[in-house]
């Protein structure tokens, strides 16, 4: 009833409940009522001395208060018959409202004797009640909308100006207008027309107010933009307002250069949870209150983009341009920092994927493809930035995923297409075949064949079982008489694969080995049954078998081609190699080669070693420094692991690696076998572990991991490179010596040493398996699904165990291993004998560089046949292949550190494979399930192994002491040759779905363009 | 019998039903006119009552394939060649010619041929593709009528075409399958006579060619006569033919007119719209452009 309450913000349910309730008081009555009211208003109105007591003051508000309610608790008066009239007539009070101005001289009043903020926050919410409960049109009577605009211009008047404690009420009323105006489009109208005189300098006041809380946190800023965006929405088909917005206020530059201050207050490190994290998701920035702030805004922009006339939309579209992303995204993406350029790339990524308008998309596309920042553009800049060895590979891989998943023409254009084009990466003689179709799989053929020799079930064939399948497959309707006599039946693979599959699933819970029938390996789930039972049951079973899932791989292949080539169906040219010509493409550009980013950080860019010496010594000067500082802290943090190493005689060799890295690049780089596995790929794991989990303190403390060095690259040690160069030649030989002897002891260890399937790696684990003391219980689900795949088909929750990433059993490991150490009584208590533990050892070593040898070999193979011969089948069918494994091949092999038109002979850096690594592990992260499941069965046969090898190491280095530090080398070491097998598990499970994608591509029937209507 | 302008075919999906059974109209057939110009290159989905079968019987030449190491994925080769065959069939759009794989196996295809003018006019020839098993790399591919039509290059006997003169050694990546489809409507309207494979009709196609066409049309009206016989080979996926019946037909052809081929539904809701901004006949990005913001 009060004045107050009925007036609290947080009250708006109790106008309702108002005074004299109208809806049942009869008009007659209520009409009384206010005229009663009135007449004591005008009565104080009409006094005309400028002393007007506190008393004239609350009996005014206490009668407008009354009249404004029954005002707006009014309803219209009824429709008299026969009246077209679409507004219908004012009710009996507006109509006394109107003819008596009461509005004008109340407000007239409060402004002559001097409008104090406790009065002019009163009359904001007096009218916002108003506005926002009249059930009649009220705004568009200039008597109650000229009031407005003069309470309105108060606000804005720049000596008054508005309180920040109104802030709330106005902009509140501000809404409810623009609510009301975007319900009464002619509201707009007479808003705009308004003669200035009344309502201040600029022509839609209510506009200016808006804008200046564009940017504001909560819900003042939530209720500003809603209302500005039902401006726009209702000025879209206005010319006129549109013009003035574009042309007489701020709105544009405000919107745009307000991300840029937003965006400077972004954290310029993310902090990252788990290893794998890549790109920002949502619950990731939801507690980042700043990010909030500019996803809001941002939100708001993509908005404003979608609802507003043509001619803001391209105004504010070149602010955002001009005034956002050059100036504030292009330098933010070249900081110096790696941390930096991390958040600024995690930034862009998500940007991207938050725009749902395609033209503030393109204006991004546009800013990434086409603007320069120092010579290069983004892209190429970006490009560099995936050979690098840190997370900003993953960073910036996530965000060429997010862009190929664009399916756009423009992006694939610059990323692949234009390398292409001419066609110099193929003879003129076999051109013709580029538009060949790949009729019978030869493609597919060539990837399947690069998979790792250990990661071929078939490597151990029963003869018998090989004619089996040879039968199901060569009973052939060779001839139609056999045809009409013989039974038919079902001759292809995949039903074939279902009727071995329905039979060995019958035969009881056989667990399927790794060296079941190659049967088991070929049969998936039938591609058009996904909801059979069947299909169920054998999706499961499938997770437990090696070589698992191709007929699921050839299903994705076939949703992603059609999918692609379905959203490519508008693209200007179907690029087929007849359209557009080879002849009239246009060479592509070079690489870019003084990119300063790149001369900063050359551990991570592989372009260095190769383009380097073409660059001028004085302007490499600096750059040298800056590498040589963090190669000597990352040395730093490395000294102390080992590399292996693969010699020419194949033998293994592991090195101590310290200071010499960048050396024994360029010296690998003739050599046909380059190391096993990238030295500082697994560092930055091993390393992030170790800051990750609490437990790895010792390992920091210790010194031999310097997170802090590493990242910000600031021990000033900028002399080291020198040294560290000369050094590097010593340790070179060092290593060939360690490298023959290790041959030796390979040699003597193959000996006595079986190395056939799983057996090894189960004995070794069911011994270790005694001196593991808590961690059992968390390996143990996993340990099951291996041995018994069956019970998993019928037990859940070891199913979601089963679906555990790799990854997180690696910190498992690593987790459970400082606990044991941290308890040295126990492990002194059960530890094992060293003999038997460095036995252990050694086997396990033997077990794992074979898988790893295998791997590496067959890097080499895809690195020369991707680039030589794949390249033109692959790359041809870019417009589809490209957004479909774009993010897969493409982006490595067509990355400037390796023109297409260059021979492709010369060869990769050391550095160059690790981004097919951190690709891999990247899509690993993102992959089906069925990758991870298979990778993760793969990697259960080293890992038991390597458990036990986690747990011995510990216990070793708890139980002796002295032994901590070899303790810490060992267990890098495991933690590399994890890696190298995970990554042969996973470069073949990759391998598969290339040969897919290629056979898919051959039964691919394009669709026809689109016609205008659509889209 | 004479010729219905509303030929329909459908796939004989429905093969469990008894097979004397009228070909009228039928609920469930498959609406695989609308399939066939269309056709998914999917492998037929796989009824849940086919009994699995136990056992291989023979012992066929290995499929290798070429590396050796890989024969696992052998399998897949063939089949998915033979998928890219049909793709290409599709393609070409071939006039009057509609095939459709079996549903048994792979190699074998069934068609049929409509003959629009000429000798042969209003002939409605159903036939079967035989590949063999090495494809690519063995013999050409078995055209077989199913009712020896009367022709010089057709086997009267066996009713098979004579591919092999077209198709001396047939060359992988040379030679496909359309290829033979499109040889075989070829012969129907250009009529050749060497080396007959029925020499009565090449001498009467030469010495007496009035007699000639009144053979070919007793064998028209022959093959049109029993054009709603049940398949000649039983398979789900064999082409079988019943006369007009609006009430099963007519949907199925609205169909067949309003298709309008998408890419299958994916439980990713993903964004699918393919972005361009290049001017046709360029190769430059963002050409199509006409005010670049001036930065």
């Amino acid at each position: 009833m009060s004045w107050l309450s009925r007036l609290n913000p947080g009250n708006r349910s109790g106008r309702s409940a108002a005074p004299s309730n109208p809806c049942t008081a009869d008009p007659e009555t209520c009409l009384m009522v206010f005229e009663n009211h009135w007449r004591q208003v005008s009565w104080v109105l009409e006094q005309h001395d400028s002393l007007s007591s506190s008393d004239d003051l609350i009996a005014v508000r206490n009668h407008t208060d009354q009249l404004l309610c029954l005002l707006a608790e009014e309803l219209p008066a009824e429709v008299p018959e026969g009246s077209s009239a679409s507004v219908p007539p004012m009710g009996p009070i507006l109509k006394l409202v109107v003819t008596k101005s009461i509005l004008e001289r109340l407000l007239q009043w409060h402004l002559r004797r001097g409008l104090d903020p406790d009065s002019q926050g009163a009359l904001l919410k007096l009218f916002e009640m108003l506005i926002g409960q009249s059930q009649q049109p009220l705004l568009q009577h200039t008597a109650i909308l000229h009031p407005l605009l003069r309470l309105l211009g108060a606000c804005a008047d720049s000596e008054l100006g508005c309180p920040s404690a109104l802030e709330n009420s106005l902009v509140l009323l501000l809404n409810q207008v623009c609510v009301s105006m975007a319900r009464q489009p002619v509201v707009l109208e007479m808003l705009f027309r308004a003669a200035p005189a009344q309502q201040g300098s600029t022509n839609l006041l209510i506009f200016s107010l808006l804008v200046p809380f564009i940017h504001r946190d909560g819900a003042i800023g939530q209720q500003a933009r809603d209302a500005l965006l039902l401006v726009m929405s209702a000025s879209a088909s206005n010319e006129s307002v549109a013009q003035y917005i574009a042309e007489n206020s701020y709105f544009c530059p405000v919107l745009a250069t307000g991300l840029s201050a937003l965006y400077s207050s972004l954290p310029r490190k993310i902090e990252v949870r788990g290893d794998d994290w890549h790109a920002l998701r949502r619950e990731d920035w939801m507690s980042v209150s700043s990010l909030v702030l500019f996803m809001n805004s941002f939100e708001f922009c993509n908005a404003v983009v979608q609802v507003t006339h043509p001619v803001v939309r391209s105004q504010l579209l070149d602010y955002l341009h001009n005034g956002f992303l050059v100036p504030v995204m292009g330098p933010a993406l070249h900081k110096s920092s790696v941390d930096e350029m991390i958040a600024s790339t995690a930034y862009l990524d998500l940007f991207l994927r938050s725009v749902t308008e395609t033209s503030l998309l393109k204006t991004f596309l546009r800013f990434i493809l086409m603007h320069r920042h120092d010579n290069d553009t983004i892209l190429d800049t970006l490009m560099t930035r995936i050979s690098s060895n840190s997370r900003l590979c993953m960073v910036s891989l996530s965000l060429f995923r997010t862009l190929l998943s664009l399916n756009c023409e423009d992006v694939m254009l610059q990323l692949v297409i234009r390398y292409l084009l001419p066609c110099t990466h193929v003879m003129l003689s076999q051109r013709r075949a580029i538009r060949e179709t790949d009729l019978y799989g030869k493609s597919a053929n060539k990837f399947l064949s690069l998979i790792p020799e250990c990661c071929r079930v078939n490597a151990t064939p029963s003869a018998a079982r090989d004619e089996d399948r040879e039968a199901f497959w060569g009973k052939m309707l060779s001839s139609p008489t056999t045809e009409f006599q013989a039974p038919a039946r079902p001759n292809t693979p995949s039903r074939l694969s279902f009727f071995i599959r329905q039979q060995s699933s019958g035969g009881g819970p056989s667990s399927p080995t790794r060296m079941e029938p190659l049967h088991l390996g070929l049969s998936g789930p039938h591609p058009l049954s996904p909801d059979s039972p069947i299909h169920q049951q054998h999706t499961r079973t499938d997770c437990l078998d090696w070589d698992s899932g191709y007929l699921e791989y050839l299903k994705d292949a076939r949703w992603g081609i059609e999918r692609c080539s379905w959203a490519c169906r508008d693209w200007s040219a179907p690029y087929d190699g007849e359209n557009p010509s080879p002849n009239t493409a246009s060479l592509p550009p070079p690489p870019p080669t003084s990119n300063p980013s790149m001369a900063m950080f050359p551990e991570h860019f592989s372009l260095q070693q190769g383009g380097g010496a073409n660059t001028p010594r004085v302007q490499q000067r600096a750059a040298i420094v800056a590498a040589a500082r963090s190669e000597w802290s990352s040395s730093e943090r490395d000294s102390g692991e080992w590399d292996v190493t693969i010699g020419k005689n194949n033998c293994i060799s592991l090195t101590p690696r310290s200071k010499k890295r960048s050396l024994q690049q360029e010296e690998l780089l003739p050599k046909p076998l380059p190391p096993l596995v990238t030295s500082s790929s697994v560092t930055s794991l091993s390393s992030s572990h170790a800051i990750s989990s609490p437990p790895c303190q010792i390992t920091t403390s210790a010194g031999t991991l310097s997170y802090q060095a590493m990242y910000n690259g600031t021990v000033s040690q900028g002399d080291g490179c020198l040294d560290s160069r000369d050094r590097g030649l010593e340790v070179k030989k060092v290593k060939r010596d360690l490298g023959e002897q290790q041959y030796l002891d390979e040699n003597a260890n193959q000996n006595g040493t079986m190395v056939s399937g799983s057996t090894l790696p189960n004995n070794v684990f069911s011994n270790s398996k005694i001196t593991i003391t808590q961690p059992a219980a968390e390996t143990k689900p996993l340990m099951r699904n291996i041995s018994e795949p069956h019970s998993t088909s019928t037990d859940l929750p070891e199913t979601n165990q089963l679906q555990q990433s790799v990854e997180s059993i690696i910190e498992e490991l690593l987790e459970q291993a400082p606990e044991d150490h941290q308890q040295p009584g126990d492990s002194n208590g059960q530890g094992i004998s060293i003999e038997a533990f460095t036995k252990e050892l050694r086997e396990l070593e033997d077990q794992v560089n074979k898988h790893s040898r295998a791997a590496c070999q067959t890097e080499d193979i895809v690195r020369e046949s991707l680039s030589a011969e794949l390249q033109e089948e692959v790359v041809m069918e870019a417009k589809l292949a490209g957004k479909v494994m774009g993010d897969e091949a493409l982006a490595g092999i067509f990355s400037p550190a390796q023109p297409l038109n260059q021979p492709v002979s010369q060869p990769y850096t050391v550095k160059s494979r690790k981004s097919s690594f951190g690709d891999l592990i990247l899509r690993h992260t993102n992959s089906p399930t069925r990758a991870r499941h298979a990778a993760q069965l793969a990697f259960a046969h080293v890992r038991d192994g390597s458990q036990s090898l986690h747990s011995a190491l510990f216990r070793g280095g708890g139980g002796s002491g002295g032994g901590g530090a070899s303790g810490l080398e060992r267990q890098a070491e495991a933690l590399r040759v994890k890696n190298a097998v995970y990554s042969a598990v996973i470069f073949c499970e990759f391998l598969k779905e290339l040969a897919a994608l290629a056979q898919e591509h051959a039964v691919t029937l394009p669709f026809p363009q689109s016609e205008e209507a659509e889209e | 019998m004479n010729l219905n302008p509303f030929w329909s075919m459908s796939a004989n999906s429905s093969r469990k039903r008894v097979d004397n059974e009228e070909q009228s109209g039928h609920g469930e057939q498959r609406a695989s006119p609308s399939r066939l110009p269309f056709g998914k290159k999917q492998l037929p989905p796989i009824p849940k009552t086919v009994a699995p079968i136990t056992k291989p019987m023979s012992t066929g030449p290995p499929v290798q394939s070429t590396n050796g190491t890989h024969a696992s994925y052998g399998p897949f080769y063939l089949e998915y060649s033979l998928l890219a065959e049909f793709t290409l069939v599709i393609k070409q759009k071939l006039p009057g010619i509609y095939v459709q794989p079996s549903y048994k196996s792979a190699l074998m295809w069934f068609g049929v041929i409509f003959i629009r003018h000429g000798l042969y006019q209003d002939g409605v020839f159903k036939f079967t593709v035989y590949i063999p098993d090495n494809y690519p790399d063995g013999d050409c591919p078995k055209l077989v009528f199913d009712i020896p039509v009367f022709h010089p290059l057709v086997d009267p006997v066996t009713g098979e075409l004579d591919v092999r003169r077209a198709f001396a050694k047939w060359r992988r990546n040379h030679n496909h399958i359309w290829q033979v489809l499109m040889y075989a409507r070829t012969v129907f309207y250009k009529i050749n006579t060497t080396d007959p494979l029925n020499p009565e009709a090449a001498v009467l196609y030469e010495k007496d060619v009035q007699l000639f066409k009144s053979k070919v049309v007793d064998s028209v009206k022959l093959c049109n006569s029993h054009l709603f016989d049940q398949p000649k080979i039983d398979d789900p996926y064999a082409i079988s033919f019943s006369p007009w019946n609006p009430a099963v037909h007519e949907e199925a052809k609205e169909r067949m007119f309003a298709f309008k081929r998408r890419p299958e539904d994916h439980h990713k809701g993903t964004q699918v719209s393919g972005l361009s901004w290049v001017k046709p006949g360029s190769t430059q990005p963002f050409s199509k452009d006409d005010n670049p913001p001036q930065s």
